[in-house]
């Protein structure tokens, strides 16, 4: 208990209420960001996992080098590279903007995998049905294959959208004034690291257990469907 | 006597000598023709010789039973006449469409030829996403521009021909195996293919489900369609193919009238297969 106390510094109920309204904004941002990030990854990811299997080299190696910069960088350096790396280069970004940018290149980098693995594990006998009802490359791709593959990769897209909205604290490291952020700021303040932390911790974890929970619910019911 | 006067009022408004034959009462039968024919078509996968001088041809309305060992080179034929695999060389012809197999074939050709054959595969490939009906309605909007609900007519005929009407609205894997393979084959006919092609539609069920299939494929070569069959089922080559051909080791080693051909094989190699088979 001595340790608790020392680590609460005496935080009363009222301080905490207090900072609430702060990191609810906080929140709020964290929460754009990730669906900002999502909406513009997701399909990035897509046309990347296309881009890797396509046929013409330049399309092929620009997504590959796509996929290869967004998955082999950490994104805390994706982020600084976006927001402090490209003024440089004349292009400067707001902090949400660069968060938004870094942030879709890394789930675009991560998601054209998995929509590629989902894609790869339709059987290849419903390539070969389409090919052998005269159906084009396209209309394979759009009534066969797709809704097949991104049913398989749902899940594990879920799952990478928890790890999008808890990557989001790394955005600290370029001052947008997201959950972490006020953490921070408030420790910095008054000195109550891990008072402030701790609350911003909840706030994921009010978002992040119950999504797990989910994302398990429906890989079950997707295991459900296979086998219906 | 109606009919002999129609004829004679025929002749007296034109008299011409290509009217002559027609007097005698019964016109004269269309003549037989290959609807689907293979010039030395071969096809090698890597160093290894799958198919080598493949000659054969199928005529209008013809069932063609095709037996023989595991890897003898049947599916693999199957597959390159409708380019499930490109062969290397030979020719590809099915009604007006001729394909020389050695030279470079655009994308096009390709779609045209599929659309003239109809392929129903070992594990059907339904597609397990779409009710039954949507199954066998995608490919009709897609490939032949018929509207939604001219497919769905066209379909709902066909699961009725196949005994499946009650399934339209249910998914595939509601079905039973012998099901599933006869929605598969409503799918294919659906393209009013010229041709049918069968790899083992059979081998995937269980005997009983197995003759369902088998009637749906007697009641289709009885209404005239030229299919190609390959299979295990040495009834239905007996019975129902007019013509059977043994493979071995991507050659034909045996072809002829169904009977002969099972009942009195020629060479010591189809011998020792159909006893094989018999003792099974
Ligand atoms: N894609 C491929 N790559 C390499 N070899 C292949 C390929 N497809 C078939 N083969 C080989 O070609 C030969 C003929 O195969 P095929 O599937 O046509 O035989 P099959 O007569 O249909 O046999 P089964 O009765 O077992 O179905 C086999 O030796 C097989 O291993
Ligand atoms: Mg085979």
């Amino acid at each position: 208990m001595d340790i608790l106390d020392s680590l609460l510094m005496g935080v009363t109920w009222a301080d905490v209420q207090s900072w609430l309204p702060g990191f609810w904004n906080g929140f709020i941002i964290s929460l754009e960001v990730t669906a900002a990030s999502l909406a513009l990854g997701i399909p990035m990811g897509f046309l990347l996992a296309l881009g890797v299997q396509s046929r013409r080299k330049v399309l092929r190696l620009a997504s590959l080098a796509l996929v290869e910069i967004g998955r082999g960088a950490p994104a805390l350096v994706l982020l600084q590279l976006v927001y402090f790396g490209l003024p440089s280069a004349g292009l400067s970004l707001s902090a949400f903007l660069a968060a938004v940018v870094a942030i879709s290149w890394n789930t675009g980098a991560y998601t054209s995998e998995i929509i590629r693995a989902g894609l790869d594990a339709v059987p290849a006998g419903q390539r070969e049905a389409s090919h052998a009802l005269g159906l084009s490359a396209l209309d394979e791709l759009r009534f066969v294959i797709l809704p097949q593959g991104l049913r398989i990769a749902v899940p594990a897209l879920m799952g990478f959208a928890i790890l999008v909205f808890q990557g989001t604290s790394l955005c600290f490291a370029i001052a947008l004034p997201e959950i972490v952020s006020r953490a921070y700021d408030i420790g910095s303040m008054y000195f109550y690291y891990f008072p402030a932390l701790a609350v911003a911790g909840l706030f994921f974890a009010a978002v992040c257990i119950p999504a797990s929970f989910l994302v398990g619910w429906i890989e079950h019911r997707a295991g459900a469907y296979a086998r219906r | 006597m109606a009919y002999d006067l129609d004829v004679a009022r025929m002749k007296a408004l034109s008299p011409s000598p290509l009217g002559a034959p027609s007097a005698s009462g019964s016109p004269a039968p269309e003549p037989s023709r290959p609807v689907i024919k293979l010039d030395h078509l071969s096809k090698s996968f890597g160093t290894f010789q799958a198919l080598q001088d493949i000659n054969l041809s199928v005529l209008q309305g013809d069932v063609l039973a095709i037996i023989g060992p595991s890897g003898s080179g049947k599916s693999t034929l199957l597959r390159c006449i409708n380019w499930l695999e490109p062969a290397n060389s030979g020719r590809i012809t099915v009604g007006d469409l001729s394909l020389d197999c050695s030279k470079p074939v655009g994308k096009e050709q390709i779609t045209t030829l599929r659309r003239q054959l109809g392929m129903v595969f070992q594990s059907f490939n339904l597609f397990p996403h779409m009710t039954v009906l949507r199954n066998v309605s995608l490919a009709q909007e897609r490939t032949l521009g018929r509207s939604r609900r001219e497919a769905d007519e066209v379909s709902m005929g066909l699961l009725e021909r196949v005994g499946l009407a009650d399934k339209a609205h249910q998914y595939p894997v509601r079905c039973s195996g012998g099901q599933q393979q006869r929605i598969a084959i409503a799918r294919a006919l659906a393209l009013d293919p010229k041709v049918m092609l069968f790899d083992e539609p059979t081998s995937a069920l269980d005997p009983e489900l197995g003759l369902e299939v088998l009637a749906v494929m007697r009641e289709l070569a009885s209404s005239g369609m030229t299919m190609i069959v390959v299979t295990h089922e040495m009834g239905f080559a007996e019975n129902v193919s007019e013509h059977t051909m043994i493979m071995a080791d991507g050659q034909i080693l045996e072809y002829g009238p169904s009977r002969e051909v099972i009942r009195n094989p020629q060479t010591e190699r189809a011998r020792r297969f159909l006893r094989a088979v018999n003792d099974r």
